[in-house]
């Protein structure tokens, strides 16, 4: 792919997608939010930038669930309208971009049903971009072989889940390790496809999808203590294709606490910023929100560059950071407690 | 010229209004729609503004409105648009009609879950009578072989010992959608290791979904399993896949029975349902008759109360204050409005308008009527009238047209345009009323009285060209004779000169009359083989003519702006050189156009010695005049015709060269002497002008007095200032060579449209013209079609189009750039009307 015939297939979606993100919140927008009095006010403010009337068929009083769920509606009809209309090698990379959201729903699914919830309740927490055919009857399953055998050998899923294939009975913790097996050769898989569609692509999704498998192997480096988790099997878990492999993932395996953790990150220039001055204390941002800091930031680059895919990976990601800006000022909003209701991850 | 010269005076106003008289007063102003309101609190967020709660009801009561359109429209229950026009309710109304649209919507709920309700039992039952049904087919017809299949398909590995004596199997019936079919047997398969045995039938009626109302295809299927725990687990993907299982007996008497119970239950849902749909389309049509009413009204509170909120409050909270604009001319109706407004509050306390002094440039306000309003939507396309600026749209309304029909001459086209346009004028109120949503059919209707004009002057200039259909009508009688020599004297001349099939027209041969014919093109010209070099010479002067007069005009109409702005530097360092640039260089070219075509005349002259005239006009510019006695003789038409001819034209190129530097230097020389007068004037006494400034400015706004000592204190560039003159002087100089020039697009596109049109008939009409006998009264109305289908399809829409676009053009570029700045914003009046209709395209052709 080049940039010569690239608007042949993909420039009226690409312009699409350019126009959706200028629709994004600005700061402007954010400032007047957070002086919400009630959700109404939110509702008034937010029919003044793009999201329009998407509130105005809601009966009041309104909830928080009542917003995300209409969030999360316009997302993925934007997202759908876009994947509808396009074409190879486009719709097999935004086919990927959902492959996270269908790991996730079957992970909600699995430990809904180990905790004896009725899968009714449970499908409509699920993200409507990872939903799929075979999900609902995902509760026949009570071993990750079945689970394989009956559910996900149909599905785009099958060949990532060849690693976790085995007898025991699900329980917490291999519920856990699912996921992130799932995850790693999810993203190890999309690495793969990135750097074969070439150009600009290449260079944009690389970056951003290094930069969460990083991400991955710190947060999972970091939940893991105090876990039954034997370093062997948490090494197995990392996401190889970031810039920490192999050599910070070699001593990440080693870490016993966050502060050896700390030190790894000392030797990346990319997070060692992310982990000073990162705590729990007051005035003080999470790890987590300083990665999703990180995200977006890497997100706005990728729309420094024309022709490549990575713009559509990035209005995804930096829409979902924008939802959950908006859920958080909504809860602080709804809850009326406006003490932390700055920390929100501003996006312009 | 009336007020459409000019747009109208727009003042600044400011309004006190009491608390209590404020929303009838802005309720009277919106109903006039003459009044724009200036946001006073632009930094205010939406939702603290002081009268959000109330935008907010409404907000509340346009969604309950909207829930119950939607289910009006549902039932397809025509809704009632009378059309009239109820006056915003006061607001204590408000509370009535919440009332009524909760009491409403509450029942509309309450009928909507109660049919749901039965509507899923329908569903079910009748479901539940299909799977019956169709069981029954799979017992009754396959008895053996379906419990004998299944039994062997399951039992097929194990050993035959086993097999031989029948064993008990379970099954399972259900309903499923049938495009989950695939995925669900092959669900099934997997996770019960092929231990199931699956049939299935399709329904053959599409069922309603209970909640959506949408038609959904499902098959019913039967699965035969062994043991208990099977049965969970297939119960589990059942439910996983949505499928609806119902019990089902397993003899044949039981469920012969079932079925029985099953149709009267169904007999009896249907009434109960019908009942229910009685109830729920009474709801409906009582409310579907208000609807739009309850629509207007509530907009229309929701209008006022976004105004008010555009309003400052006083100190004393007794009254709001709003900053407007008025035009000057209707500021006794809006006080009359103001009146009213007050009067039906019931308040002591008039409201008050005062007229405000401002350095902001007003809106752009044109009144315009239905059929100046399409051509001021031209004008408004290119870019807003600045205000108070000559308005191009009056003088378009003929321009035009003309300009259009001079491209689209001809007679016959342009009355089928003449009558489409008349068509949709004389329709205009049912048309209008019949609100379409075709964009295409709305901008032809939005501009139907430019079509109709754009017909009229095409039958004039189709006349002129003496086209009709490509054809020419010999009304008065040639003047051309045929060749004496010709034999046998028949007929009139014309009739003679078909005859001769080709020939040539030379006005210095015998066969001309001598008397031009009366209007237009002589017919004779029709059928000559030099009718294209006759026509292509007398079009293209035209267009140079035309062009010309038009430029001339747009200068002129540039001296009545500076006049107007009192921009006296501007008449003699701009005005007067473009004027006398333009004229001796192309007015002169038209004048001896003219005088060629009077003077050179075939019975006094010898044409040929006419003179060359764009060879005469190169040499103009090179001073160059061929010498008569010159060796080799040069062409006599190449030499001067009237006496002097040398001397004025060279007086008239170098005064139009002089021109150009003329308002290249004169203005920013000047003015750059006026800003040194005046820096030294302010340095002196600064502080006086300050003082005077914010005297002047009590009743302005805080924010504008920070303005106007701003713009008084801007620096003078003159850097810029040159800057600019180069650019505009370079810009005028080509810009009348290539304007010019640009205008023998009329002579282009007429040429195309006459030979276009004229192909047409010989290609087509003519095959059917041509053939003898009978079976030419066969094909002429066979060829007829193809024709007139063409003719309209090309000529007229795709032709008409571009016409259309070349015309918009020249007046856009080529006469507008001579005066017309276009800086101007429209006049956007708070009017109801525009919140009640949603704007019709207008404009476009």
């Amino acid at each position: 792919m080049n940039s010569v015939n690239f608007n042949i297939n993909f420039g009226y979606l690409e312009g699409l997608c350019r126009g959706f993100k200028g629709g994004i919140l600005k700061q402007t927008d954010y400032i007047n939010l957070v002086q919400c009095e009630i959700l109404e006010d939110l509702k008034l403010h937010l029919q003044s930038t793009d999201y329009g009337s998407f509130l105005a068929n809601e009966p009041s009083p309104l909830s928080v669930s009542v917003i995300d769920d209409k969030l999360k509606e316009k997302l993925v009809i934007e997202f759908q309208h876009m994947r509808i209309h396009s074409v190879e090698p486009l719709s097999t990379f935004l086919d990927f971009i959902t492959y996270g959201y269908m790991i996730d729903n079957i992970i909600l699914l699995i430990t809904g049903t180990l905790h004896q919830r009725d899968i009714r309740e449970l499908i409509p927490k699920c993200h409507p971009l990872g939903s799929f055919e075979q999900m609902e009857a995902i509760h026949i399953a009570n071993t990750p072989a079945e689970l394989y055998n009956a559910v996900l050998v149909d599905t785009p899923l099958a060949p990532y889940f060849m690693d976790c294939i085995s007898e025991q009975d699900l329980d917490e913790m291999n519920i856990e390790i699912i996921r992130n097996t799932l995850y790693k050769a999810y993203l190890e898989d999309f690495y793969k496809f990135c750097s074969t569609i070439g150009g600009s692509t290449t260079e944009v999704m690389c970056e951003a999808l290094a930069f969460e498998a990083d991400r991955r192997a710190f947060i999972i480096t970091i939940n893991s203590f105090g876990t039954e988790l034997t370093k062997d099997d948490r090494a197995k878990l990392y996401p190889r294709c970031g810039k920490l492999h192999p050599d910070g993932l070699a001593k990440l395996a080693q870490a016993d606490e966050y502060e050896q953790v700390k030190v790894v990150a000392d030797y990346y220039g990319e997070y060692k910023p992310l982990f000073d001055g990162a705590g729990t204390g007051p005035g003080e941002k999470t790890l987590e929100d300083r990665f999703f800091e990180k995200e977006v930031k890497i997100m706005m680059s990728a729309f420094m560059q024309q022709f490549h895919f990575g713009v559509f990976y990035a209005y995804l990601k930096l829409k979902e950071q924008e939802c959950r800006n908006i859920i958080w000022i909504s809860e602080c909003v709804a809850q009326k407690h406006k003490a932390k209701i700055d920390s929100y991850i501003p996006i312009f | 010229m009336g007020s459409l010269f000019r747009s109208e005076k727009v003042t600044l106003c400011q309004l006190f209004l009491q608390s209590e008289a404020a929303y009838n007063c802005v309720s009277e102003l919106g109903e006039i729609g003459l009044v724009q309101f200036r946001d006073l609190n632009p930094d205010v967020n939406a939702f603290q503004r002081k009268f959000v709660n109330e935008v907010r009801r409404c907000d509340e009561m346009e969604r309950k409105l909207r829930f119950l359109e939607k289910e009006i429209k549902k039932d397809e229950i025509p809704m009632l648009d009378t059309g009239d026009n109820p006056e915003a309710p006061q607001p204590r109304e408000m509370i009535d009609l919440e009332a009524t649209f909760e009491k409403l919507e509450n029942e509309m709920k309450e009928v909507n879950a109660n049919a749901e309700a039965l509507k899923r039992n329908f569903l079910e039952l009748t479901e539940l009578k299909h799977i019956l049904r169709k069981t029954q087919v799979f017992f009754e017809e396959e008895e053996r072989n379906v419990v004998a299949d299944a039994q062997l398909a399951l039992h097929a590995d194990e050993a035959p010992v086993l097999a031989s004596q029948p064993l008990q199997l379970g099954f399972v019936a259900g309903v499923i959608l049938r495009e989950r079919i695939p995925a669900f047997e092959r669900m099934l398969w997997r996770a019960c290791r092929g231990n199931v045995f699956l049939r299935r039938a399709e329904i053959e009626i599409p069922l309603e979904d209970p909640v959506t109302g949408d038609q959904v295809n499902k098959s019913v299927f039967i699965i035969f399993f062994q043991g208990e725990q099977l049965k969970q687990r297939v119960k589990k993907i059942c439910e996983g896949f949505r499928a609806t299982l119902y019990p089902c007996p397993e003899t044949q008497a039981e469920r012969r029975e079932m079925a029985i119970g099953v149709m009267t239950r169904i007999e009896d849902l249907n009434t109960v349902l019908s009942q229910t749909q009685d109830h729920r389309h009474r709801v409906l049509v009582a409310a579907a008759k208000n609807i739009k009413v309850w629509f207007n009204k509530v907009r229309k509170i929701k209008a006022i109360y976004h105004t008010l909120n555009m309003f400052n409050l006083d100190v004393t909270q007794k009254c709001l204050i709003s900053e407007c604009w008025c035009p000057v001319d209707d500021l006794d109706r809006i006080q009359a409005a103001l009146r009213r407004g007050t009067e039906r509050s019931g308040s002591s306390v008039p409201s008050i308008l005062n007229r405000m002094t401002t350095k902001q440039e007003p809106p752009t306000y044109n009144k315009t009527n239905k059929l100046t309003g399409a051509f001021q939507g031209l004008i408004d396309a290119y870019g807003v009238a600045t205000y108070r600026e000559v308005n191009p749209a009056p003088f378009a309304i003929i321009t035009f047209p003309f300009l259009f029909a001079i491209m689209f001459g001809d007679t016959g086209h342009g009355i089928i345009m003449f009558l489409f346009g008349l068509w949709m004028v004389v329709k205009e109120k049912s048309l209008g009323a019949s609100k379409s949503d075709n964009e295409i059919w709305n901008t032809f209707f939005g501009g139907r009285y430019l079509i109709m004009m754009m017909g009229l002057f095409s039958i004039y200039t189709g006349l002129i060209y003496n086209d009709i259909f490509s054809k020419s009508m010999n009304i008065f009688g040639s003047s051309w004779n045929a060749d004496i020599a010709y034999p046998g004297d028949m007929g009139n001349n014309v009739e003679k000169l078909m005859l001769a099939k080709t020939y040539r027209l030379n006005p210095n041969s015998t066969n001309w009359s001598k008397e031009p014919y009366p209007f237009g093109m002589d017919p004779a010209w029709q059928f000559a083989t030099n009718k294209l070099m006759y026509v292509n010479s007398f079009k293209m002067k035209m267009s140079v003519t035309i062009g010309v007069m038009q430029m001339m005009f747009g200068v002129i109409l540039s001296l009545f702006n500076h006049v107007h702005f009192g921009n006296y530097l501007n008449i003699y360092a701009e005005f007067i050189p473009q004027i006398i640039f333009l004229a001796f260089i192309f007015l002169y070219l038209v004048v001896i156009i003219i005088a060629k075509w009077i003077y050179f005349d075939p019975i006094t002259m010898n044409t040929n010695c006419a003179p060359a005239l764009l060879i005469g006009f190169i040499n103009m510019f090179m001073f160059n005049y061929p010498n008569k006695d010159a060796s080799p003789t040069p062409p006599c038409s190449s030499l001067t015709w009237y006496d002097g001819q040398q001397v004025i034209q060279t007086l008239l190129v170098v005064c139009a060269l002089i021109c150009a530097p003329w308002m290249l230097l004169v203005k920013p020389i000047i003015l750059r002497q006026r800003s040194r007068q005046v820096k030294t004037a302010i340095s002196v006494n600064s502080g006086d002008i300050r003082n005077q400034i914010s005297e002047n400015v009590e009743v302005v706004h805080h924010d504008e007095t920070v303005l106007i000592v701003d713009e008084e204190v801007e620096k003078f560039e003159f850097g810029d200032i040159f800057i600019h003159q180069v650019i505009h002087t370079i810009e005028y100089c080509l810009g009348c060579i290539s304007n010019t020039a640009s205008y023998l697009r009329l002579w282009a596109l007429s040429l195309a449209h006459a030979e276009l049109s004229e192909v047409l008939w010989n290609m087509v009409f003519r095959i059917g013209l041509g053939i003898d006998g009978w079976l030419g009264a066969i094909m002429v109305p066979v060829v007829f079609a193809p024709w007139a289908c063409l003719t309209i399809a090309i000529l007229l829409l795709m032709e008409g189009l571009s016409a259309f676009l070349h015309t918009l053009r020249l007046h856009w570029v080529e006469f507008d750039n001579k005066f017309y700045s276009g800086s101007g914003y429209l006049f956007t009046p708070f009017s109801f009307d525009d919140i009640m209709d949603v704007p019709s395209g207008l404009g476009d052709d």
